[in-house]
């Protein structure tokens, strides 16, 4: 056993040189270098097989017309906006977020990997012998950092001339919609689960975008987390003028709470403020075309609030 | 008896590494695989790189867990003993758990060696407390008592902070996703361990007989016990470390091997870690291919077989 091992190690070092040796080889025709969560990451050639590994990562492709061969969509589509499905065409599960397979991912034979540094750090160095990876923050990122690695994101696959045009044109539909709306106002923008409510803070993707919308964010008190778990009373305490609840199960907390004499004395109950919204988008995929529908959304609440 | 379950054992081992190697999220036929270890091959990445040091690894991580398992009730002389009475694997997980939810953003890699001091402090815990002179059944039950306060620090941890709920449940179920030769050969020194338990095999039958018998036939039983204890906290801490906790396996292992070879521990011991082996193998082979592309962590694949066999075993003995 330990010699079998021992042949395994060795052949596995003289590999490694090997490898070393052909990537210092290739010239540098085209060279794009972007700073990404582990440092300056380079790629010589445009990617025409990318293999991403969380959600947002797949709006950034969509947003320039490019289709990944692979996405981490807990195997389950319905997980991708319904108008990124329509663009990107057919893909490959490579499984869960949190534990993709690296065999299927290394089957599909990528020539890039776009990681997120909170849920792959500890793979890392296997994505990096499969393909080039390219590892930015997703979960816990806030909208700002969302669209700084959307841009780094454009520079790595060769299309930043594109990606700019693009982002500038988000940062115009944002102020579009942002003039549709009333200036100012107080959204609170929450998930429900079964037996808990989750607001999203000041700090949460969401919340970034309700201040993209000239919106404000409502006061949920301790600030040191993106997202908050909430019981009725607390969720009383904040009391936001409007409230929008995306519900992963129903009935939710929130169905169940609409019958305590306590939400009645909420401000977004007494007036009608409370709307429902898809928490798929508004919680997970997080992008320039999410937030596009998150401004959609909220045009639709507001407008059917006139 | 013995004689009749060694080869088969083997066999299946044997079986159930070559099965790791070929099956997973694609299907590799066996020719190739032997191919796959060739540098600059198709499955080069999936077969040398990923599969095979994962095989290796539950292959290693089972065996030093049912070891671990087979000393602790060997010492502590009760069927319901394993690792988990220790402590060791909460005070593990709660080492993780605190480190993941606290330091979110620190690098993962120093993960295991961080689960492996808690898991060291929660041995020399349970030493302080209890002393080198105490009882077995004060050391199992210090040990229980001190895990479920572990325990309640984690669902504490959890609770307080669950946005990285996901991340430390993943850790807490105990996989072998993501883990190849870096990991394997963080476990390699504590094979050494393994010799030293074998070598205990004897006196461990004659402490079975009883403390004052065993200590007639000339065997310092206190020193024994440390000793055998000391060798499961090494084994299960550096599996522990790497793998997180994957429960049932210390427990189940040992008393699936006792009902094969019987209880003379220089066969239970060396059948034990294949019987180990084979569960684990076995455990992360149906978690990968149950539902491909979907990993499933190991330790809810043991789980599984664990627990109804156990209720079974003890439904019978009954």
């Amino acid at each position: 056993m330990k010699r079998l091992l021992s042949i395994a190690l060795s052949t596995l070092l003289l590999s490694s040189s090997l490898s070393v040796q052909a990537v210092s080889s290739t010239q540098d025709s085209i060279k794009n270098s972007v700073e990404d969560s582990k440092g300056t990451f380079s790629i010589d050639y445009v990617p025409k097989r990318i293999v991403v590994l969380e959600l947002s990562f797949v709006d950034a492709l969509a947003a320039v017309g490019v289709s990944p061969v692979g996405i981490a969509d807990d195997k389950d589509p319905e997980r991708i906006l319904k108008e990124i499905r329509k663009e990107i065409g057919d893909w490959t599960s490579v499984g869960t977020r949190s534990q993709p397979s690296l065999e299927t991912i290394s089957a599909l034979k990528p020539d890039l990997i776009i990681a997120d540094i909170s849920r792959h750090e500890g793979v890392y160095a296997d994505l990096q012998k499969i393909a080039p990876t390219l590892i930015l923050p997703s979960r816990r990122a806030t909208y700002e950092e969302n669209l700084h690695a959307t841009a780094i994101i454009g520079k790595a696959i060769g299309k930043d001339k594109e990606m700019q045009a693009r982002l500038k044109k988000h940062a115009q539909i944002m102020a579009d919609f942002a003039k549709q709306l009333p200036e100012g106002k107080e959204v609170q923008f929450g998930v429900a689960r079964d037996d808990a409510l989750f607001l999203h803070t000041a700090d949460s993707y969401a919340g970034g975008v309700i201040r993209a919308l000239g919106l404000k964010n409502a006061n949920t008190g301790r600030s040191d987390d993106a997202y908050r778990q909430t019981s009725l009373e607390q969720f009383l305490a904040v009391n936001p003028d409007y409230f929008i609840v995306g519900n992963y199960v129903t009935p939710s907390i929130v169905d169940k709470w609409k019958n305590e004499p306590l939400w009645s004395v909420l401000k977004a109950a007494k007036n009608h403020h409370i709307y429902s919204v898809n928490p798929n988008t508004w919680s997970r995929c997080r992008g320039i075309i999410s937030a596009e529908t998150m401004g959609q959304d909220l045009i639709k609440v507001f407008n059917a609030n006139k | 008896m013995a004689t009749r379950s060694l080869p088969i054992l083997l066999l299946a081992l044997l079986g159930l590494l070559i099965a790791n190697l070929m099956f997973g999220a694609v299907s590799i036929p066996f020719k190739s695989i032997l191919e796959g270890f060739q540098v600059g091959n198709a499955n080069y990445f999936t077969v040398h790189e990923y599969r095979f040091p994962r095989t290796i690894l539950a292959m290693l991580v089972g065996a030093m867990m049912a070891l671990a398992g087979a000393l602790v009730q060997g010492v502590i002389r009760n069927p319901l003993a394993s690792p988990d009475v220790l402590g060791v694997s909460h005070g593990a997980g709660l080492a993780a758990v605190f480190y993941m939810t606290f330091f979110p953003d620190a690098d993962i890699r120093w993960l295991p060696a961080v689960a492996l001091i808690g898991s060291l402090i929660a041995a020399l815990m349970l030493w302080w407390l209890c002393g080198q002179h105490s009882s077995t059944i004060k050391l199992a039950i210090t040990g229980v008592a001190l895990a479920a306060l572990y325990a309640s620090c984690i669902d504490f941890l959890m609770l307080v902070k669950p946005l990285e709920i996901n991340n430390a449940l993943l850790w807490l179920t105990g996989s072998l996703w993501g883990r190849g030769w870096n990991q394997l050969s963080m476990l390699l020194p504590w094979l050494l361990l393994i010799p030293f338990a074998l070598w205990l095999a004897k006196p461990l039958n004659l402490i079975h007989l009883g403390d004052d018998s065993a200590i007639s036939l000339g065997i310092k039983a206190n020193k024994l016990r440390l000793a055998s204890l000391a060798i499961a906290v090494g084994l299960t801490a550096s599996c522990v470390a790497i793998c997180g906790p994957i429960g049932f396996l210390g427990l189940v292992a040992p008393h699936l091997t006792r009902k094969l070879v019987g209880g003379r521990h220089q066969i239970l011991l060396p059948s034990t870690m294949l019987v180990g082996a084979i569960l684990l193998l076995l455990a992360d082979l149906v978690a990968r291919t149950i539902d491909p592309p979907i990993e499933l962590p190991a330790g809810i694949m043991t789980a599984i077989i664990g627990a109804p066999y156990f209720l079974w075993l003890l439904l019978r003995t009954k």
